[in-house]
């Protein structure tokens, strides 16, 4: 009769076990047990109950002097969580922390804009994040959450990238982030041979773009364009892409800065005008959506039409090559190989549309900071693109990232990435995505859910700028 | 792997520490208690020993004292720490020992005030210099005061002495008028002094007050105990995960966005003015779309029929009668007439709670009479009852793949609109199959017609509502279908080359009525659950009942609607409220779904994105007030309802 009781007994502890483990809690579980009790107590003894007042003001008071952690690890966290990117990441900081004595850890978090929030309200942020939203990082280290970058840290920024992108870095003329991936967006995904078979040329400016689509409706082969804005918790930020790019090409970039800091509103003319543009260049007649209608279709299921000729362009950003499937070649010449084409400008300014990831830290740990300044340097770029490559399958795929550190060795990437690279160096006007850059309620908010509703025919621009201005925090 | 062994190794310990300090624990007070009876003196001495330990452990582990944690060796370190513990325990024991001996009151008065006055004289004078307050005189005597009327009025609603509450009150508000108020840090020594001579003084007297109790009181205190002991762990637990944080929520919906600066009702107006949560702009448009219209139309019908049976049987509407049927299919529809013309989040959720309740209870309900004593019942329920076992969010992830839309020119692969693009081509069709399902179906419409005349040729109107109802549905699919009117019936369209393509419907995209197809999954969730509540209220009903009726000559719907149903109500009213209450927090499906995209935004959801999204907290907050407070008044009426069926 007795070992029933004492496997009963054990299967408790088992649990218990669990649960501790899962709630990650180290040593705190004795103290609350200790005090589960004693207010019971107090309780019972009915009319003694009042000295239990004097606990209230002494817990309020009781400090959080938790040790900040192992000393020898640093947790760095991030959205990319992909088997490439996560696994890039972890090979090559690894490397790094194996090099210096330091235990370097890397997070992928699917949930990161969510979860940072907590993580940060709670006191817990880990060491280093990585930003994808220079807006997200601004509002941090307006809060004092970030910490500057120390001398080091930011002379390396300095020297290993342009001022161009750190400039998303500098927070009130203080640096905190680093750059550690840059994103081209203003690019077209074709097929040359289609082309070529159609008689196409590719157009230079953003009047032979139309045209061209205009074209290619009238010959009433396959549309000329796929669009899917659906992304998820993110539906929308394809379009917004458009229209980021379409101020920059109609506006210029003073206007666009001004439109990303509110100083002129959200329902300003020119931005509906941008809005309006897109829109119409978007109809049933000119787009091909694998799901129906272009808000319902996943933005990640246009590489394959495209592929199988059911459109001719497709413009989204570098990364997309991950969205293509599996076998096609990219940029060599051969039948059915895929390119790209700078999505052409009005003025012959060649503004470019760009994002990327920037690293911030959230405490004064110099092995913290050094490892800032190895993710800004062109050594980092080139590891982090050998070992993303080598996990993408190697020979001659893309690895999807793109860095645009000064001094790095453009040989490490593929022909297709580095005409990337050109296109980034010969532009002078690079503007980061300005959904990132605003204030969460709108960039990752309104002007996706208001852009998916204009897009999806229940708001005009207008209807839908005006809702996302009166969105805009005051 | 060693460093996952150590890991589970620590915890282990731990856990086998914590479990074996609370069983500890637990036994410890039940041992305490049992001295209530068998030897008050010693009861006494014990408890009051414990509470001085606990408060000198809590002053002394927090380092507010002076001294504590300092010391060379690790005795001399554990020392320091546990010395004033010590101290104050066995001083409190002794008070509390004298007082369970001495029965005249005046020296109890003295012992009382001077032992636990001296106690929190010791106190303050070792209270380190940074947690001193710099005591202001008027905020110390008005929290005392007010404080204090409080502790005096609760006593006198309590019918005791008032000064008893007085006393306590005076000492809580003294500690927050010296602690709470002002900055701690820079007030003298002998302010801290003061600050906690007095309260623990008054304590004193108040303990010193309550005189030895008699038997039977100390019979009322061993019993009372235990149900603290056993109750109090859990209460515990309840006050820190749920009253706190939810009074904490109240609180930061006050605040501003950034949780710094009241903004009081702000939250709560902006919310409203949002036309996110709440767009009326186009409600003019109601009183011109289709279910509106519907249902004016079948509440006119009600209104005939109505006239009609108060001639025959004296009432307008009862349960079972001809006019009920148009009267709640009418106000569903008008319902939804509403609910399409007004736009928002706060809609959209009352839009859910009326269509997924009303769905839900009453399929349940029909399938629950319709199973009842039939050969397949158990097949048929269980089946109906499986997605109950399925996750919300699994259930929206199933759903989604089944609205799915794809480009007219491809293959459907959704379940539903390949059903209706399949539909289409095949009411457009020529081929064999076209005329196979057409045949099939007009011969059911024919059947359909024909018993509608013979119901009508016999007299027996009531027999020939429902067939009637469907052979209209059905003939306006079969006049569709061939194309007699409005050209083919089911996904399909013809276009600029006239040539017929599909034409997938986009069930989530497509407002307004996306948002009836996300309820359907709900919908499909609960029915079960409702169902087999219904189910089990209506085999209980007693069955001499059903025969006394059906021995009166009855007919069958007679039973339902007149013994049946009044029977089952209460079991329908908690299915009801138990729905209601789900269905206003929904957020699973809405967030997998759409993410509240196309005009399908609830509150739940709203307030994830708002509070940990956009860091909206204030925001976020206010959202979270308000589900809960249109919760409330649901969950005050189930409860009450459950105890009086108690």
């Amino acid at each position: 009769m007795r070992r029933p009781r004492w496997f009963s007994f054990l299967a408790l502890l088992l649990v218990f076990g669990l649960i501790a483990a899962a709630c990650g809690s180290d040593d705190d579980e004795g103290d609350v047990a200790a005090e589960d009790e004693a207010p019971a107590e107090e309780e019972a003894a009915a009319e003694e109950e009042a000295p239990a007042e004097e606990e209230a003001p002494a817990e309020e008071e009781a400090p959080a002097e938790e040790p900040s952690g192992d000393i020898d690890s640093i947790t760095v966290t991030g959205p990319e969580r992909d088997e490439s990117e996560a696994g890039a990441y972890q090979e090559v900081l690894g490397a790094w922390g194996a090099e210096n004595g330091i235990e370097v850890n890397y997070l992928g978090d699917a949930d990161w804009e969510a979860n940072i929030n907590t993580q940060v309200q709670g006191g817990n942020p880990p060491d280093i994040s990585m930003f994808p939203q220079p807006g997200k990082l601004a509002e941090f280290a307006r809060d004092g959450h970030l910490v500057p970058l120390s001398d080091g840290a930011a002379a390396a920024t300095a020297t290993n990238w342009s001022e161009a992108w750190t400039v998303f870095g500098n927070v009130d003329g203080v640096q905190y982030g680093v750059p550690a991936k840059a994103d081209l967006k203003s690019l077209v995904w074709y097929q040359p041979a289609a082309f070529e078979a159609a008689g196409y040329e590719v157009p230079t400016t953003f009047d032979e773009f139309t045209a061209l689509v205009d074209q290619m409706v009238a010959d009433g082969g396959p549309k000329p364009l796929c669009v899917g804005i659906e992304s998820g918790q993110a539906t929308g930020w394809t379009y917004t892409d458009w229209v980021e790019d379409m101020v920059l090409r109609q506006h210029g970039p003073e206007v666009y800065d001004q439109w990303v800091s509110h100083e002129i509103p959200f329902n300003d003319p020119q931005i509906v005008e941008s809005m309006d543009t897109v829109l119409q260049l978007w109809n049933e007649d000119t787009v091909f959506a694998s799901s129906g209608t272009i808000a319902a279709t996943a933005f990640q299921d246009n590489g394959q039409p495209l592929v199988d000729g059911d459109c001719f362009m497709h413009r989204q950003a570098s990364f997309y090559s991950a969205f293509i499937p599996e076998g096609t070649t990219f940029a060599d010449g051969s039948e059915d190989a895929v390119d790209v084409f700078y999505f052409p400008d009005i003025d012959g300014s060649k503004p470019v549309l760009g994002a990327g990831i920037l690293a911030a830290a959230f405490n004064e740990r110099p092995e913290v900071h050094q490892l800032l300044e190895f993710l800004s340097s062109p050594e980092y770029a080139e590891q982090r693109q050998t070992a993303q490559q080598a996990l993408k399958g190697g020979g001659d795929a893309l690895s999807g990232y793109l860095s645009a550190a000064i001094g790095q060795d453009p040989s490490v990437y593929q022909p297709l990435e580095q005409s990337f690279l050109d296109i980034l160096a010969n532009s002078t006007i690079v503007r980061f995505d300005a959904s990132d850059l605003m204030p969460a309620d709108v960039g990752a908010g309104t002007f996706w859910t208001e852009g998916t509703s204009a897009v999806n025919g229940d708001k005009t621009a207008q209807e839908a700028a005006d809702t996302i201005e009166a969105s805009w925090p005051s | 792997m060693g460093d996952v062994i150590s890991k589970v190794v620590s915890t282990l310990i731990t856990v086998v520490i914590a479990v074996g300090a609370s069983a500890g624990l637990w036994v410890g007070a039940n041992l305490v208690f049992n001295q209530v009876r068998r030897d008050w003196s010693r009861f006494n001495a014990i408890a009051y020993g414990v509470i001085g330990f606990v408060v000198g452990a809590i002053l002394s582990g927090n380092r507010l004292t002076a001294g504590s944690g300092k010391g060379d060796g690790r005795l001399e370190e554990f020392a320091s720490w546990v010395w004033l513990p010590l101290v104050i325990g066995i001083a409190s024991a002794a008070v509390g020992f004298a007082l369970s001996r001495i029965e005249d009151p005046t020296p109890r008065l003295v012992i009382g005030a001077v032992g636990l006055g001296s106690l929190g004289l010791l106190s303050g004078l070792l209270l380190r210099e940074e947690y001193r307050p710099d005591v202001d005189i008027g905020p110390l005597v008005g929290w005392t005061v007010a404080i204090a009327a409080i502790g005096g009025g609760i006593s006198y609603l309590r019918k005791r002495p008032p000064i008893c509450g007085v006393l306590i009150g005076g000492a809580i508000g003294w500690i927050l008028g010296a602690f709470g108020s002002p900055d701690l840090g820079g007030g003298s020594a002998a302010w801290a002094a003061v600050a906690s001579l007095v309260p623990a003084a008054a304590i004193g007297v108040r303990v010193s007050m309550t005189p030895i109790p008699d038997r039977e009181r100390k019979a009322r205190i061993d019993q009372s105990s235990r149900a603290v002991i056993f109750l109090g762990p859990a209460l515990l637990f309840i006050f820190a995960t749920l009253v706190v944080p939810a009074i904490r929520t109240m609180y930061l919906s006050f605040l501003d966005n950034d949780a710094a600066d009241f903004v009081w009702f702000d939250n709560y107006v902006d919310t409203f003015r949002d036309p996110i949560s709440w767009d009326s702009s186009d409600w003019t448009n109601m009183f011109t779309s289709w279910p509106f219209i519907i249902g004016v139309v079948l509440l006119v019908i009600f209104v005939l029929v109505g006239t009609y049976t108060k001639r025959t049987t004296g009432k307008t509407v009862e349960l079972g009668s001809a006019s009920m049927a148009p009267l709640v299919i009418g106000g569903l529809f008008l319902a939804f007439g509403v609910f399409t013309a007004l736009r928002g989040t706060i809609v959209n959720n009352l839009w859910w709670v009326v269509v997924v309740t009303a769905f839900s209870t009453g399929l349940g309900l029909a399938v629950a009479v319709l199973a009842d004593n039939v050969k397949f019942e158990k097949v048929a329920k269980s089946v109906i009852f499986m997605p109950m076992a399925i996750s919300l969010v699994g259930a929206a992830v199933i759903w989604r793949f089944m609205y799915v839309a794809r480009d007219s020119t491809k293959t459907q692969t959704g379940v539903m609109n390949a059903v209706w693009v399949g539909l289409g081509k095949l009411s457009t069709g020529s081929g064999i199959p076209t005329i196979i399902v057409g045949v099939l179906v007009t011969i059911v419409f024919l059947a359909l017609l024909m018993a509608v005349a013979r119901a009508l040729v016999t007299q027996s109107y009531a027999r020939a509502v429902v067939p009637g109802v469907f052979a209209i549905l059905l003939g306006w699919f079969v006049i569709r279908y061939w194309g007699i009117f409005g050209g083919g019936i089911g996904g399909q369209k013809i276009n600029s080359a006239g040539v017929v393509v599909g034409d997938p419907i986009n069930f989530v995209q497509d407002p307004p009525y996306n948002n009836f197809w996300l309820m359907v999954v709900l919908i499909w969730i609960q029915t079960g659950f409702s169902m087999v509540i219904l189910s089990a209220a209506i085999k209980a009903v007693p069955t001499e009942l059903i025969e006394a009726a059906r021995v009166d000559g009855a007919t069958p719907s007679q039973i339902f609607w007149r013994v049946t149903l009044p029977q089952i109500s209460t079991t329908i009213g908690v299915v009801v409220t138990t729905l209601i209450v789900l269905v206003m927090k929904v957020y699973d499906i809405v967030k997998v779904m759409t993410n509240g995209n196309f005009g399908t935004q609830v509150l739940a959801n709203d307030m994830f994105q708002q509070a940990f999204q956009f860091t909206n907290i204030g925001r976020g907050a206010s959202l979270a007030t308000l589900l809960f407070l249109l919760v409330l008044p649901v969950m005050i009426f189930n409860i009450r309802r459950m105890q009086k069926e108690v």
